[in-house]
């Protein structure tokens, strides 16, 4: 009988391993209430961009002039902008596109960017000596500049300033990734590695990749609100999307101009900004507790 | 009678995450004008958390004094401003600190001379040109030659040992009462750490300073401490006369910790006796004795009981333990252990003269480049010109002090680095010339075992996966199934439990992490392990428990080890054969008696003669041979002899001739024209 619940208790520890571990991951992830409560955020600003169009109590493009500049009410929430638009609905409307542009060009930058800084971390060389130069170069443009280039290129639209924003991120990313695997790289388990007879690539995916994670999510979240705030400025001088697709950063530029009489136009889509960027960087500060093994035990 | 200092039931906790650890628990201490005293325990036992406490230097928060009175000259310490005048008087100018690191306890963007005026104009009231002639003389004291133009360089121009040699000035300089030296030769090569101790002993005589060494070596204890404080988890275990401690201890963990050491003196073949488990947790300490349970004495009713308090068995001789050692039986394991075969280190298995692996003229330069164009401007000759068999079955040791390109014969021959010259030959087969798709296969056999068990583990693996890592790449096992039985296996073969697998480096303690370490280089069944210093890294007691592991593997898998350490008792335990290096190269190479017993290079002799021996007896009975001044750069290599500036025996004639190995009797060499 004793045997029979020993044993048993060893299957039960044995068994659902792999399960376990990401289990245990949630729950370092979810330990903190504000990540729960961000990871709702992101999930409903999810829902709102796929589902906008039901969602919407009005068309985001319906015009009356004649009920322009309204203050909030019953009918419009947040009140019209000086063409009669529901901000309310444009809002809903501006997070396809906002969060569109900003995880898709932050991801985009995150994956080339870290590419190239594990090569050129990694191998040294003359390959890295290169790619330290170009991202000097590339550093040494501002943004905005870097995207108005890539616009006359390009033409307007979303694709531009996704091409633009993922340009003007790689840098930052190689060159972070990069010093991390420049420390990483110096560890004795990486020699082990070699001794073991690893390939390049085994190390690299591995042994390098994983330790380098932490500081990546960090610049992850970051960028991300730096994108959403860029798209505004791109749209403003005309690389960005066409003025009838409503955007969070296009509505703060357009509110801007009735700040002092009706401030909501600016503040409504800013604070969505806001909310967005702190989800985004709490979620990101969890993500990476959870992801670090060194804290088990400790949360 | 009133003590210099006086420490009563001393208590420091730090608060971690919500957990107090109890760090110092109820230390009593003294320590009287001009003594020696001598702080033992190893990593995590409070030794240094207690001399830090007393001038309240640990980081508050998260650390806490809880208790206790540090009475000097009848002053509460712990009742001053942590940061007011008169903390900051006493602190450097009555009780002076040398801390472990010489590398970054200086200041690298001021001139010594800076440092060392700034800290006697602050604590003593005279001018700056007295203040410069008293540090000259200060550096003058501690063994800095030309100290008047020395004086006026910048720490980096200095070695390690120069530099200690200069915080010792620093913090002499004001006349201190009390030196507390915070394992200040731990970092030190032994030659350099003989050196400085004999200095230092020199120096507090004269100056009749009061010195605290707190350390881990037992050995540094013997000769130079009159008393001694064995520290465990906290708490003091046993104080006594040096004499008392070392030849009639009375408190298990001392016994403990004597027998885990090996000894130069002691005959070989002896079997350590490590001290099973590790240290408790200090957060949730157990109601009754910490040591319980590693304790091989221990008995029911020290379950029942509290802590035990210090009681006298002799003059000034106390021990925290309800059992009478000298009455008491060890525990029937324990027993076990002592009787279990000496080790089997003294026979090489397998025919001894097949040579598995051999290193012929050995040459790796590292260049130093300059400029953007990186432009070649010297080389760093690491290793120039080492050559050495491995025969099936031995345990070469491969020793020398830092610097000396032990470990990057160790690494080069892994094909970590590559060779500028020379061959080494796995079985016959050139090894440096071979293709890769041809070298992977040879990769299997030969492995390696890290010194630090912390940089050695990727912290994202899980136990398993890094254990089991070799299995795969080498495609060694056929499914998940047989993968799963391989890596219990391993965990078995070092002595681990398999249900600890799926966890990940941080969650061991050190000597769990590196007995991971040396599952997972048994994992491809290799004939030849290199162990690069794969016990330095690890505590007295925990050494022992893995010195004995890699004997026992070798016998039962027949292994070849190269032997890679700078501890020469521990290599003499361990060692069939023995090479010493010195600047690159191998200066002399025999069985291990001939080394031991009858060194013939004079750097050999020396080397052996700073290695400390835990007995005070033997210790006062020794002569010592110090050698003079330090390791040349092997930037710059002496032309000759590179030894010939330190050795007693150089003539003019080394200063011309390159000595290379030479036979001086059965298979002994010397690379040494003078002998």
């Amino acid at each position: 009988m004793t045997t029979n619940t020993a044993t048993n208790a060893m299957t039960e520890v044995k068994a659902p391993q792999a399960s376990n571990e990401l289990r245990r991951m949630f729950r370092v992830l979810f330990k903190r209430k504000i990540v729960v409560a961000s990871f709702v955020v992101l999930l409903l600003a999810l829902f709102l961009a796929i589902f906008a169009d039901w969602i919407a109590p009005y068309d985001p493009n319906y015009q009356d002039l004649a009920r322009g500049l309204q203050s909030p009410s019953q009918e419009h929430w947040l009140g019209t902008d000086e063409l009669g638009r529901d901000v309310l609905s444009r809002i809903i409307h501006g997070t396809r596109i906002s969060l569109f542009i900003g995880v898709v060009s932050v991801i985009l930058a995150f994956v080339t960017g870290s590419l190239l800084g594990l090569i050129s971390g990694y191998y040294g060389g003359f390959f890295d000596a290169l790619l330290s130069r170009m991202i000097d170069a590339l550093l040494s443009f501002p943004n905005i500049v870097l995207a108005l280039g890539v616009g006359a290129a390009l033409g307007s639209g979303p694709f531009t300033i996704i091409v633009a924003l993922t340009l003007a991120f790689i840098p930052t990313f190689a060159r972070v990734m990069r010093g991390q695997v420049l420390s990483i790289k110096e560890n004795d388990y990486i020699k082990a590695a070699k001794v073991i007879g690893a390939s390049q690539w085994r190390i690299i995916i591995k042994h390098i990749f994983p330790n380098c994670v932490s500081p990546m999510i960090v610049l992850i979240t970051l960028n991300m609100g730096v994108a959403i705030l860029a798209e505004a400025t791109l749209s403003f001088l005309g690389v960005g999307v066409s003025p009838d697709i409503p955007t969070w950063g296009a509505m703060v530029n357009e509110g801007y101009r009735f700040l002092v009489t009706h401030p909501i136009l600016s503040f409504a889509p800013g604070a969505c900004v806001l909310i967005i960027v702190l989800a985004f960087n709490i979620v990101g500060d969890g993500l990476r507790d959870a992801l670090d093994p060194r804290l088990r035990g400790s949360i | 009678m009133t003590h210099l200092l006086e420490v009563r039931n001393l208590k420091t906790v730090f608060n971690v995450e919500g957990n107090q650890v109890l760090a110092v628990d109820g230390v009593n201490y003294y320590i009287d004008e001009g003594e020696i005293v001598s702080f033992v325990g190893e990593s995590g036992s409070g030794k240094s958390v207690t001399q830090m406490s007393g001038l309240q230097l640990i980081p508050m928060p998260p650390g806490e004094i809880v208790g206790g009175e540090v009475l000097y000259k009848g002053v509460n310490l712990l009742q001053l401003d942590e940061e007011g005048e008169e903390m900051r008087r006493i602190r450097g100018g009555e009780i002076g600190f040398i801390f472990q690191e010489p590398m970054t306890s200086l200041n690298p963007v001021l001139t010594i001379g800076e440092q060392l005026i700034e800290t006697i104009m602050l604590h003593k009231k005279v001018s700056r040109k007295e203040a410069r002639q008293q540090a000259i003389q200060m550096l003058n004291k501690v063994g800095i030659p030309d100290p008047e133009v020395r004086i006026d360089e910048y720490p980096h121009q200095f070695s390690g040992g120069m530099r200690q040699r200069i915080m010792i000035a620093m913090a002499l300089s004001v006349n201190p009462k009390i030196l507390i030296a915070d394992e200040a030769t731990t970092a030190l090569d032994v030659t350099t750490q003989a050196q400085i101790l004999e200095m230092l002993r020199d120096v507090v005589k004269e100056t009749k300073t009061a010195l605290i060494i707190v350390t881990h070596n037992l050995g540094i204890v013997a000769r130079y401490a009159q008393r001694i404080y064995v520290m465990y988890a906290g708490n003091v275990v046993e104080t006594g006369t040096t004499e008392q401690i070392f030849n009639s201890p009375k408190h298990p963990y001392t016994i403990g910790l004597l027998n885990a050491v090996p000894r130069l003196d002691h005959p070989k073949g002896e079997k350590l006796i490590p001290i099973e488990g590790t240290l408790p947790d200090l957060a949730n300490k157990p109601p009754y004795c910490s040591f319980l349970p590693r304790c091989p004495y221990r008995t029911q009713s020290c379950y029942g009981q509290p802590s035990p308090p210090a009681k006298k068995v002799d003059e000034g001789h106390y021990v925290a333990c309800y059992v009478d050692v000298s009455q008491a039986q060890p525990t029937d394991q324990h027993n076990a252990l002592k009787a279990a075969s000496p080790s089997s280190t003294l026979a090489p298995s397998g025919d001894p003269k097949e040579v598995i692996l051999e290193v012929e003229d050995l040459k790796v330069y590292f260049p130093v480049t300059k400029g953007i164009l990186k432009r070649k401007v010297a080389d760093v000759k690491a290793v120039d010109g080492v050559s050495f068999q491995l025969r099936k079955g031995e345990t070469l040791g491969l020793v020398g002090e830092s610097g000396c390109g032990k470990t990057t014969v160790a690494r080069t021959i892994m094909g970590l680095y590559e060779p500028t010259g020379g061959r080494i030959y796995y079985q016959g087969e050139d090894i440096t010339q071979m293709p890769a798709q041809k070298m992977k296969e040879v990769r299997r056999h030969l492995s390696m075992i890290f010194q630090d068990p912390y940089s050695s583990l990727n912290p994202r693996q899980t136990a398993e996966s890094i254990v089991g890592e070799p299995l795969i790449i080498h495609k060694l096992v056929k499914d998940s199934k047989e993968y799963e039985r391989r890596v219990d296996e391993l965990f078995h073969m070092v002595g681990l439990d398999p249900s600890l697998k799926k966890r990940v480096p941080h969650e061991f303690s050190g000597g769990q992490r590196q007995r991971i370490g040396i599952a997972r280089a048994l994992a491809c069944e290799p004939s030849v392990i290199v162990c690069d210093e794969a016990i330095s890294a690890l505590d007295v007691s925990i050494q022992a428990q893995i010195i004995n592991l890699l004997e026992h593997l070798k016998e039962t898998y027949q292994l070849t080890y190269l032997f890679i350490a700078h501890d020469l008792s521990v290599v003499r335990h361990i060692s069939d054969r023995v090479a010493v290096m010195y600047l690159g190269r191998i200066v002399e190479i025999a069985d291990w008696q001939s080394i031991y017993t009858n060194p013939k290079h004079p750097y050999t002799k020396a080397l052996l003669n700073a290695v400390p021996i835990p007995d005070p007896q033997v210790e006062a009975t020794r002569e010592r041979i110090l050698l003079e001044g330090e390791i040349p750069s092997p930037l710059k290599r002496p032309k000759g002899c590179s030894f010939r500036e330190r050795c007693p025996l150089a003539t003019d004639h080394c200063g011309q001739v390159d000595p290379h190995l030479r036979p001086v009797g059965n298979e002994h060499h010397v690379a040494c024209l003078n002998v």
